[in-house]
């Protein structure tokens, strides 16, 4: 215990520096996977329907294989297969990789809740918007927008506290989150070598980040409980 | 002169022939009850009045200018509909109140939108405002929802929604307004305080189409009845005349199912 204790500083030092590349993913898969994410709902409920079955073709990938997987795939075949290693070698071309890899898998989840969100707003919505003389972009801003946001609320809080500890498979391609900064004293780094404890460790910190977006991403579902 | 008039109006989904050669007209101030059994084509009329749907032939005319003509492309564009649907006014059976706005936002939202489009807008925001708002309030006063204007949908009874359905509908001051079945969401109780409504409108020689199921109502609010089957308009005329005294095997046929009840 008086070990643990005494290791506590270097450790949760080596640690926060982990978190911080952990966050940075996150937020980075955040911001691109939304919009994307909404770009693609658009194409796989397109009228036309080439656009439609090419979108629902490659979201089936992309949901159909381990993200684990595809993060392997982005990150070595560019430099491996086609000899041009986009990515380089450095941890900057690591968080490229993993984001690049993130993005795409979440916005293919998110854009299937989005259509189903989009979808579930009864067409009579519309209609009655039509009938009071708005224009389409009326509605959809005035009318139908907050709605689908409503609905989709739960499933995409659930999306994102999973992103939170998915962040940890970025791991595989050597990304220096906080399970890498946590393995490191395992291996040994600054005079600890051996120690499990501090990848243990690290499961405090998802605990709190996830507690944290509980607790926002539940206020917002609470702001829109006005309606039904 | 007629407000509105339809002639050989015709309607087919895929292969479904809904309506076949549909024509009538109206008078300013007068209401026609529509009645017929589920599936006649009385709900796809009404769609087709308020260009929800595009008649495959036919022409629609009000006040004597012509909003639709099948034959006529300058009158089909996109562009020009959305003008075009502002003569009618549609209440449906279901109400489709916007569920984030209250009673009071619902009958306003449609109207300040609009007003947006006035060049005098920005000069003259606030008071447009205010006259949008004190025209909502009256309408939902004369409703009999002076109490409710604060409240969503949610938190309103059947009977109220479609109340302030009606309001959101008159608030954009429509030469004809037409209701798509408004009460058949609704149980018996809740009824009568909408036909009540209705009835006041009619009294004040308000234009209106009534798509219903509720035979006595129609024929007492109505200046005219339409008996619709398979698509075609099989009788029209007088109250009394079409409902009492039928001339077609089928009126009666259907009229007699209702008096059974």
């Amino acid at each position: 215990m008086d070990l643990i204790l005494e290791q506590m500083p270097i450790v949760v030092n080596a640690l926060n520096v982990g978190f911080i590349q952990t966050l940075k993913l996150f937020f980075v898969t955040l911001i691109g996977a939304l919009p994307l994410g909404l770009i693609i709902s658009f194409g796989s409920m397109s009228r036309f329907k080439p656009l439609s079955y090419v979108t629902k073709f490659f979201v089936w990938i992309i949901r159909g294989t381990p993200l684990m997987i595809q993060l392997l795939i982005v990150y070595y075949f560019p430099g491996l297969v086609l000899h041009n290693p986009i990515w380089g070698g450095g941890e900057t071309g690591r968080f490229l990789a993993a984001s690049t890899a993130f993005v795409i898998n979440y916005a293919c989840y998110f854009s299937e809740i989005y259509r189903g969100g989009i979808q579930g707003v009864p067409v009579g919505q519309e209609e009655a918007g039509l009938v009071l003389g708005m224009t389409k972009s009326q509605i959809f801003f005035k009318v139908t927008l907050l709605q689908m946001i409503k609905r989709i609320v739960p499933p995409i809080s659930n999306e994102i506290i999973t992103l939170v500890k998915d962040t940890s498979l970025a791991r595989i391609i050597a990304l220096q989150e906080i399970i890498w900064a946590g393995q490191a004293f395992m291996k040994g780094s600054q005079g600890i070598s051996g120690a499990i404890w501090p990848l243990f460790f690290t499961a405090v910190y998802y605990l709190i980040w996830n507690g944290i977006l509980t607790v926002l991403l539940g206020r917002l579902e609470k702001k829109l409980d006005y309606f039904r | 002169m007629a407000i509105l008039e339809v002639e050989h109006i015709q309607k087919s989904f895929d292969r479904t022939e809904v309506l076949k050669d549909i024509s009538f007209s109206l008078e300013e101030g007068q209401v026609v009850s529509i009645i017929g059994s589920s599936g006649s084509g009385k709900t796809t009329l009404l769609r087709c009045l308020n260009f929800l749907e595009k008649p495959d032939k036919g022409i629609i005319r009000v006040k004597g200018e012509t909003l639709f003509d099948a034959d006529d492309p300058s009158t089909c564009q996109e562009s020009g509909i959305r003008k075009k649907r502002l003569h009618f006014g549609l209440v449906f059976q279901n109400f489709n109140l916007f569920p984030q706005y209250t009673a009071l936002e619902n009958v306003m939202l449609a109207k300040e939108l609009l007003a947006k489009e006035q060049p005098d807008y920005k000069s003259r925001k606030k008071e447009i405002h205010e006259e949008i708002e004190s025209l909502a309030v009256d309408l939902l006063t004369q409703m009999g929802l002076s109490d409710r204007m604060s409240n969503y949908p949610h938190q309103l009874s059947g009977g109220q929604c479609q109340r302030v359905a009606i309001a959101r509908a008159l608030a954009l001051q429509p030469d004809i307004l037409c209701f798509d079945e408004p009460t058949s969401a609704l149980d018996p109780e809740l009824t009568g305080e909408v036909l009540k409504v209705i009835k006041e409108l009619a009294d004040k020689k308000t234009t209106m189409i009534i798509v219903t199921h509720e035979m006595a109502f129609a024929r007492d609010v109505a200046n005219q009845v339409i008996f619709m089957d398979d698509g075609h308009i099989l009788e029209q005329g007088d109250p009394i005349e079409v409902m009492e005294h039928p001339k077609e095997e089928r009126t009666r046929q259907f009229l007699s199912r209702f008096n059974q009840e």
